[in-house]
Parts: C-alpha cells; sequence; structure tokens
C-alpha cells in the first residue's frame, strides 16, 4: 500500500495538475471510495502473498521400503535400550477396567518394571491420524509409542504404512506373538510378515436381522437388498464398510476387487438406494435403531450384537453367517516413526500375546481374540489370571465360559473360513477413485 | 489517548487470533493442492476447486438452504408468540421466563437430538402408541426423512430465534399501543400496522441468527435424516474426516460462506445495516 500511494520527490515540486481543476467541478470519486479501492487493491495484493505463504510444509514421504537412517533394522534396534516408560494410545472401552484401573496393565507393571501411561484418545481412525500427521510430517515424536489403527481404514493405517511412518517392529521380540497369535491376525494380507503391526482386538462386519419380524432369513448378504424390507433396512456410512459389502453381495471378493468391481458394486448400491430399501447409512448409533425396532435388516459388528444379545429384551436380533463371507477388521497395534520408548513398546505388544493376559482383556471386551489359547484360560483359569477374572466377574456379571463359548470372541471352523479381508490399497489414489464411487452414495441426492 | 485502543485488545486478538487467522488459513488451503497422505499441501492458485466442488454438490446446498429455510421459518411463526406474550405479559417474571426458554438447551446439542430419536422412532413412545390404536399405517415413521431434519433444526435453533425477536419487541414503546387506540385501530390493526412493523428489524435479525448456523449444522442430519436429504455441513465434515481432502473442504466451507454474507448484504441493503447492529 505504502509504495502506492508513496508520492515521488518529483511529484512534490510539480505544479498543479490541470486534471485537478477539472476534477472539482466534475463529479468524482469521494475520498472515502478512493481510500476504499486503494485498501482493495492493496490488500489483495498482501492477501494474496499470505494466501501463498499458508502452505503447509509437509515433507515428502521417504522412498524405499522402510523408514530412513536404518530405523527398525536388526543393528538398529540392537541399540535400543528400555526406557522403563511407554506411552500407550487406544481405543475407548478396549482394555480390562476394574475401580479405575487396569488389572492386565497392573500385572505387567508389576512383572517387568516399565510403567505404562495407557490413554483412550482414539475415536475414529482419520481424524486421529490427521492429528498425529503434523508431528510425523515434520519428524518428531507423537507422543505415542503405540498407537491403534483399524486396517479397513486406507487413509489411516494404509498411509502410516505407504508414508513409513511406523518402525518396523523387532521380530526377535515377539516370542509370545509367534507362539500364540491366531492364523487370522499372523501374516495379515494388509501387513505381511507382521513386519510393521501386531493384532489388538479383530471383529467382523456382517448382517444381523430382527428374527422376531423375518422368521427364514436365510444366510445370504442379498437380504441387504430385498425389497420386502425396503425403508426398514440399514446400511454404514462407512465407505469401506458400505463398498466391501456391496462386493460380497456381487460375489466379488473385495481384498482381490479391482477398480471395475469397485464401481458395480457402487451401482448395486445406488439402485439400493433408488429403489428406497436403505432406510438410512449409519454410524455406530445402527445398533440404536436396530434395537428400537427402526431397522430389521442391517449391517453389524458381531460385537455389537453379541453384546445385545447379553440382554434378554435384545435376544431376538441375530448375527448371519452369510455364505458370502464376512468382513473381518482387525485393530492393530503399531509404533508410529520417531517414537521414545520403542523398546517398551515391544516388551507391552508381545505381552498381550501371553494367553492369560488376552483372557481378562477379553473378558471385559469380547470382540474375536487374537490368541485362540486365551479360551482355555477362560475355560479353566490359572495363574494370576484367576484372581483377576475373579475380581472382574461382579463387574462383568457372566461367567467367563460365556466369552470362552462365543464364535464371535473365539472363532469356529467356519467363522474362520467365511473372513474376507478388506481391500489393501495401493495409494492415495486408489483410495480416492473408492470415495469418489461410495461417498456419493452415502452423501449424495 | 491509548486507553480506547488498549480496551478493544482483548476483542480484537480474539477475532485476529480465533476467526480472522482461521479465516485466511481456510481461503489459502482452498486454492492450494495437498496430498492426502503426508498433508503436504503447495499452493497451486487452483481457482477451479470452487466451481468443481459446487458443481458436485449443488444439490446439498440447495437441500440446506430449505432446510434451514423452513426450520427458520417455523421458528419466527412459533416463537413469535412467546417472545410477544413474555415481553408484553411477563411482567416481574419475565427473566424468569426468558430462563425457562433456554432450560433445555443447557443439554447438550448431540444429547438433546438423540433424545427426537427416541421419542420419533418407529416403535417408540409416539408413533408406537398411535400405530397400535391404528390411527397410523404401520410403515408410517417420521425418523429417517427430511421432515425430521427440519423438526430437529428448528427444535435446536429456537432460542436463537426467540431472544432476538424479544428484545425487538420487549423495547417498543407501549404507549404506541396506546395512540394507535386513541386513534380508533382495533386490536388487530394495532398489531399489524404499529408492533409488526416495529419488530420487522428484529425479526430479520433471528432470521439470520438462525437461519446462518442451520444452514452449516451437520448434527441434525446424520441423526435424524435418512438417505438423499444430505446437507452441505455432513459434505464439508467428510470431506476433511473421511476422504482428508482439506481443500475441497475449505472450497466448499468458503462457497457457503459467501453464501451466507451474501445473504447478510441482501439484508443489509434491503434494511440498512443500522438495524443488524442494533439487534445481533
Amino acid at each position: 500500500m505504502k509504495e502506492q500511494d508513496a508520492p515521488g520527490p518529483e511529484r512534490q515540486e510539480a505544479p498543479m495538475d490541470p486534471s485537478l481543476w477539472r476534477g472539482l467541478s466534475q463529479p468524482r470519486l469521494s475520498r472515502r471510495q478512493v481510500l476504499a479501492s486503494a485498501g482493495t487493491g492493496a490488500g489483495a495484493m498482501g492477501l494474496a502473498a499470505f494466501l501463498a505463504a499458508c502452505g503447509v510444509k509437509g515433507n515428502a514421504a521417504p522412498s524405499g521400503s522402510s523408514p530412513a537412517g536404518g530405523v527398525g533394522t536388526e543393528a538398529w534396534w540392537a541399540k535400543q535400550q528400555l526406557h522403563h516408560t511407554v506411552n500407550f494410545a487406544n481405543w475407548p472401552y478396549y482394555l480390562d477396567v476394574l475401580n479405575g484401573k487396569h488389572p492386565s496393565l497392573q500385572h505387567f507393571e508389576q512383572t517387568s518394571g516399565i510403567q505404562v501411561n495407557y490413554t483412550e484418545p482414539i475415536n475414529d481412525n482419520v481424524s486421529f491420524y490427521a492429528k498425529i500427521r503434523p508431528s510425523l510430517a515434520a519428524q518428531q515424536y507423537t507422543g505415542f509409542d503405540i498407537i491403534v489403527m483399524t486396517n479397513n481404514t486406507p487413509n489411516a493405517l494404509g498411509y502410516l504404512l505407504q508414508n513409513h511412518w511406523l518402525i518396523p517392529l523387532d521380530q526377535s521380540m515377539m516370542k509370545n506373538f509367534y507362539k500364540n497369535a491366531g492364523p487370522l491376525v499372523k501374516n495379515p494380507a494388509w501387513d505381511r510378515g507382521n513386519k510393521y503391526t501386531m493384532a489388538w482386538q479383530s471383529g467382523y462386519t456382517t448382517v444381523a436381522y430382527n428374527s422376531s419380524v423375518i422368521k427364514n432369513a436365510g444366510n445370504s448378504v442379498d437380504i441387504l437388498f430385498d425389497k420386502k424390507y425396503a425403508g426398514k433396512i440399514g446400511m454404514m456410512s462407512d465407505v469401506y464398510e458400505l463398498g466391501s459389502i456391496g462386493m460380497l453381495a456381487l460375489g466379488i471378493d473385495p481384498a482381490t476387487s479391482t477398480e471395475s468391481d469397485w464401481a458395480k458394486a457402487a451401482k448395486k448400491l445406488q439402485q439400493q438406494k433408488s429403489d428406497g430399501i436403505v432406510r438410512a447409512y449409519y454410524d455406530q448409533s445402527y445398533i440404536g435403531h436396530f434395537k428400537n425396532g427402526d431397522t430389521v435388516v442391517t449391517q453389524a459388528w458381531s460385537g455389537d450384537i453379541f453384546q445385545a444379545n447379553l440382554n434378554s429384551k435384545y435376544a431376538d436380533l441375530k448375527m448371519m453367517v452369510p455364505g458370502q463371507g464376512m468382513m473381518f477388521w482387525t485393530d492393530n497395534m503399531c509404533i508410529p516413526l520417531y517414537a521414545q520408548n520403542p523398546k517398551d513398546a515391544m516388551t507391552v505388544m508381545d505381552y498381550y500375546y501371553d494367553p492369560q493376559a488376552q483372557a481378562v482383556v477379553e473378558y471385559y471386551n469380547d470382540y474375536v481374540c487374537p490368541v485362540p489359547a486365551a479360551k482355555e484360560v477362560l475355560l479353566n483359569p490359572t495363574g494370576w489370571a484367576q484372581q483377576a477374572l475373579k475380581d472382574l466377574k461382579p463387574e462383568i456379571g457372566l461367567p467367563t465360559s460365556v466369552t470362552a463359548n462365543a464364535p464371535t470372541v473365539f472363532p469356529t471352523e467356519e467363522y474362520l473360513k467365511q473372513a474376507r479381508n478388506y481391500r489393501t490399497y495401493k495409494n492415495a489414489e486408489e483410495v480416492k477413485a473408492w470415495n469418489d464411487l461410495f461417498l456419493p452414495i452415502t452423501q449424495g441426492a | 489517548m491509548l486507553a480506547p485502543y488498549l480496551l478493544t485488545l482483548p476483542a480484537g486478538l480474539w477475532l485476529l487470533v480465533l476467526f480472522l487467522i482461521p479465516l485466511v488459513v481456510m481461503l489459502s488451503l482452498s486454492l492450494q493442492t495437498c496430498n492426502p497422505a503426508t498433508g503436504a499441501c503447495v499452493m497451486t492458485w487452483h481457482w477451479g476447486e470452487f466451481g468443481q466442488q459446487l458443481s458436485l454438490y449443488h444439490t446439498q446446498f440447495v437441500t440446506s438452504i430449505y432446510f434451514a429455510g423452513a426450520a427458520t421459518l417455523i421458528d419466527l411463526v412459533v416463537s413469535f408468540p412467546i417472545a410477544y406474550w413474555i415481553a408484553f405479559y411477563g411482567g416481574r417474571r419475565k427473566n424468569f421466563f426468558l430462563l425457562m426458554l433456554l432450560v433445555p438447551f443447557f443439554v447438550s446439542f448431540v444429547i438433546r437430538t438423540v433424545v427426537w430419536q427416541f421419542i420419533l422412532s418407529d416403535q417408540g413412545i409416539i408413533l408406537g402408541g398411535l400405530k397400535n390404536i391404528g390411527l397410523l399405517p404401520q410403515n408410517f415413521h417420521i425418523l429417517a426423512t427430511g421432515w425430521a431434519v427440519i423438526a430437529g433444526l428448528a427444535y435446536n435453533y429456537l432460542p436463537f430465534t426467540a431472544l432476538p425477536l424479544y428484545v425487538a419487541i420487549e423495547r417498543i414503546d407501549k404507549r404506541v399501543l396506546d395512540a394507535a387506540y386513541d386513534l380508533y385501530a382495533t386490536k388487530r390493526e394495532a398489531f399489524l400496522r404499529v408492533i409488526l412493523p416495529l419488530t420487522i428489524p428484529g425479526m430479520f435479525a433471528a432470521f439470520l441468527l438462525t437461519f446462518i448456523p442451520a444452514l452449516g449444522d451437520y448434527v441434525n442430519q446424520q441423526i435424524l435424516g435418512g438417505t438423499g436429504d444430505t446437507m452441505i455441513g455432513t459434505v464439508i465434515q467428510n470431506s476433511f474426516l473421511v476422504s482428508l481432502d482439506y481443500a475441497g473442504g475449505s472450497a466448499l466451507s468458503t462457497v457457503l460462506m459467501a453464501v451466507a454474507l451474501i445473504g447478510i448484504f441482501a439484508y443489509a441493503r434491503i434494511l440498512g445495516s443500522r438495524t443488524i447492529e442494533e439487534y445481533l
């Protein structure tokens, strides 16, 4: 603004311009208008420079197959020391609680001498990723040594893997894991060789129906497209769940699907919507609507139906094991790059592959257990878990055998066979292509 | 000499840090190209983003304007008698009645909306009963329709309409009514030709205070709505939290703000800017 208005020395000495005289007798811009337009011009220029300067300076993801500087190599791990402290970030209600303490963690702290700062800041994969992303881009510690991310969310765990923003695990410290991990979480499709992740808990996304309304539901996801139940069918607003079940309905395995398969599934789901079959696309609130009777068939998470069935009022809500398969998701423990206490993190992660620790966790949260041997502990408690399970019992109010015998906690042969993996996306473009197909269904007209 | 400036400092800082800077960052982001994986953004002056987003989501804009407009009209009709009654007949208990109007809003926004889910559910306390006595067909439902969204918006933003209306009505000099009666006005005429014109600026302030937040609302539709009635707020939320598309989300927010600003300026043109300042 100054440069524009500053009068040059020659202008100061110049005689009065005749145009000024002319101006005095003719309509002209008011002083205010002149100031306003000058201000707008200069302001716009300043704003432009400022807008341009607002770019977020992120670091390009390192290329190659692992983080720079040899992080996560055997030599690097050999240099790491225990710091006797670790910062563990998890989802809420995911770890056994008794009187405000976590019995399985307490046992770990007593036996290992490592203090665990357990927090529950993760409510959603993508928004949590968006929170830690600036730290990682700036090559800084996120404040967490262990985070738990779901494999079905490509724009969280997927990006962490693609950007090499996770520390490769020390395979030599995974003794319990290799001894006890179940077949569904060992060497999984989304992380071959468990190079970066170890499962925390898993679950199925499938179809549930109200058996008081639907007598012969059969065992096909086609029931979600049945016009008989139009307006009473709930679908998930999560685009990865929605797209995946669309593909199961077409007999396509989501894990190996191609972009043209996605388009076919999107078309089928769009048709389902325009036929008025779908009542709404729900987030976690789907279970409330299902219990209320607003929906009679719904996409559902196995854990929710298990929990609902514990109340006799909702015993009619049944989970289906469709012939086309059920989506199997896993929440994975992983160590974000620049973590300060990686060795302590490895110690905690491997501890949870101890059947006794896992039995205590499972009795509390009833998800799919990554450790099949925990079933035996729940049936015949031994060791320290015996006391911990006994202490938890008044809180849970159920015999431990209920958890042990639930196929949604310890999958049967059939459940193992019907588990289907989500698509593992190669890059951000694939994620965008998927979102551009399925988001218009949930949020379009 | 400096004192007046110093006194405006807190407000000025508040405006700068919490409004102007975020606003400029938003404008800036909408012109950048971002990598969703790393979050790295570069300024590309991509003005096409606005047109692109608008062509993708104009339906949701229209839905938002329609829902917010309908909710605001309902609020004006419902809260006018309330505000009128409190201002004219509230007597010494005026503050108590105003407090009563606000009490439900001490409960969190989301919880209030979720409660409506239970009240309006298909087999719930209202619809379930009416269906059982045969007054409604079994497949009738309110939830998962645009009506439920409009009702939710109207309910949630009611105080933003009622309070400015109350202020406008309250400040009417009651003697103008006496003057009207002295000039042989009937009650109806006095209301239509004296009271109503005097409250118009308040009504417009109420309209803006209700319409603008309702326009960007993303809670009511998600909790009460069904398919095909998505409002622009949800689309913006998804751009940020599902697609990590900050540029697209910022561009949509910018367009939404432009729509709201055009509304304000159109209003200022029609009624003069003085009245906005008086009633906001």
